[in-house]
């Protein structure tokens, strides 16, 4: 067994074992993954006792990569872990399995096991420093502030607002929306002086390299901009700065992030935001994967929600939408739109069942595959910031 | 409502509870640390991610109450039904 795959398998041994004795597996059934392909395979468990397999030297990291592409990186089987949900605060060890897919990928990477899709796409990024989020169309630094023409947005300053990919170029009317929201709050932000790609989704495919050097960038960047405080509008943003990059800088990482759903719903709690537009919509909330399961934020949004006048809110248990997904994360899509497409209209047909007319997100990178997936139902997929914006009279 | 490296990796001080748990947080307990360095070793946890453990638990266990215990059936009942 080469020395870089003996190291992962000794670092990994002990929470596979954890997880492999376990037994339950309810982690399969609330995988969105599992929900669609019942491929045994693409378990969570699975990923876990391939590593048991390595340990033992049955298999290596080759044999098994492209399993490790099933997975959107939600986090629903960890909550639903009994390690974790039940003994993992006590213990102060709980089961990662998206961390686990994340090294499994990183150790495929660093073995020259490539998946296709997922190297173009960050070979695209490496060299654009954006991701190709709109095909042909090449994305760069020149573009990266067009969503925000005639805003009169300054750069830099103590607080600025960092734009995902998708959502500064393809989705732009999110990030308009809550420019203008906070323009109508009084809260005073800038944009970011330089603007690479946070580096998540590379670190989600397993380009640990790239990811670590664009979060130093940026980083850097904030530095040298006297940032002390960043607003993310993104639920894959916010994963990426307070989950990895602590984990790239350490002591080192001064800056404060903060959530923008929080701080509007804080704002609409304080009254200095009050939505007074009626929107009348039938609406049931898409609780994203890196807010509700894997950073526990799920009241805010509903606040926002409950605060526009208009709308009907149809809302499910948000412990049952532990078990939803869009399917947009982890770089599913990249590699098998089908299956990104397949987890889409299983959720979508959940809000059908509902009766609502549109199915509201407060993720860009859920939006695509869910409104492809809604079209076929004819329910609207709509972003929470926008709804909101329209409801403050200031829809961009 | 914020993240700062600072503040959510500086654990509150722990108060022993007993020869093998403490507790840091309300309510919160843990395993005497010194007794997971051998096979097992203690993750790193951030503050938040603690509380979203606890906080996701009550919410299951509130849901599982919801979904599964509205109704409790006692043994002599479901022997009646077996008879019938």
């Amino acid at each position: 067994m080469p020395d870089p795959e003996k190291r992962f398998a000794e670092e990994w041994r002990n929470a596979a074992y954890n997880c492999f004795s376990s037994g339950h597996k309810f982690c399969r059934e609330v995988c969105p993954v599992m929900q669609v392909t019942r491929n045994e395979s693409w378990s969570p468990t699975a990923f876990h006792a391939n590593v048991v397999a390595m340990e033992k030297g049955e298999l290596e990291v080759a044999d098994v990569a492209a399993d490790y592409v099933n997975c959107t990186g939600c986090g629903a089987c960890e909550l639903r872990c009994p390690n974790s949900l039940f003994t993992g605060d006590f213990y102060r060890f709980r089961t990662r399995t998206v961390d686990l897919v994340k090294a499994v990928r990183g150790l495929a990477v660093s073995q020259g096991v490539h998946q296709p899709g997922w190297q173009r796409w960050n070979l695209l990024t490496d060299e654009r420093r954006h991701e190709p989020v709109l095909n042909g169309t090449p994305v760069d630094q020149a573009r990266v502030r067009d969503w925000a023409d005639g805003l009169d947005l300054p750069i830099g300053g103590e607080t600025i607002l960092f734009v995902d990919c998708e959502a500064a170029f393809y989705r732009t009317s999110v990030p308009r929306s809550v420019a203008r929201i906070l323009n109508l709050a009084g809260y005073k932000f800038g944009l970011m002086n330089e603007q690479w790609c946070c580096g998540g989704p590379a670190a989600e495919m397993g380009y640990e390299e790239q990811a670590r050097r664009f979060a130093q960038h940026n980083l850097d960047d904030w530095r040298a901009a006297g940032v002390r405080r960043v607003l993310v509008l993104d639920p894959h943003d916010y994963i990426t700065f307070t989950e990895d990059y602590p984990k790239y800088f350490g002591d080192a990482y001064d800056i404060e992030i903060v959530l923008v759903v929080e701080l509007l719903a804080e704002l609409i709690r304080e009254g200095r935001l009050t939505p007074h537009v009626p929107v009348e919509r039938t609406v049931t909330y898409h609780d994203p994967c890196r807010l509700n399961k894997r950073k526990g934020v799920w009241r805010e949004p509903r606040e926002i929600l409950r605060a526009i006048p208009g709308l009907t809110f149809h809302d499910v248990d948000r412990v049952t939408q532990w078990s939803y997904c869009s399917g947009g994360g982890g770089g599913l899509p990249v590699e098998k739109p089908e299956l990104t497409a397949k987890i889409s209209e299983h959720r979508v047909e959940k809000a059908a069942e509902l009766g609502v007319d549109t199915l509201v997100s407060a993720c860009p990178w859920s939006e695509r595959p869910l409104s492809e997936a809604g079209r076929a139902r004819s329910i609207d997929v709509v972003d929470l910031h926008e709804l909101l914006a329209e409801s403050l009279g200031v829809a961009p | 409502m914020k993240y700062r490296y600072q503040e959510e990796m500086s654990p509150p001080p722990p108060q022993r509870v007993t020869d093998v748990a403490i507790t840091r947080f309300e309510h919160v307990f843990e395993v005497e640390p010194g007794l997971m360095t051998d096979h097992v070793t203690q993750q790193t946890f951030p503050n938040w991610d603690t509380l979203r453990l606890v906080r996701s638990r009550a919410d299951h266990l509130a849901w599982m109450h919801r979904h599964f215990a509205d109704k409790v059936i006692s043994g002599e009942e479901l022997l009646h039904d077996l008879d019938e």
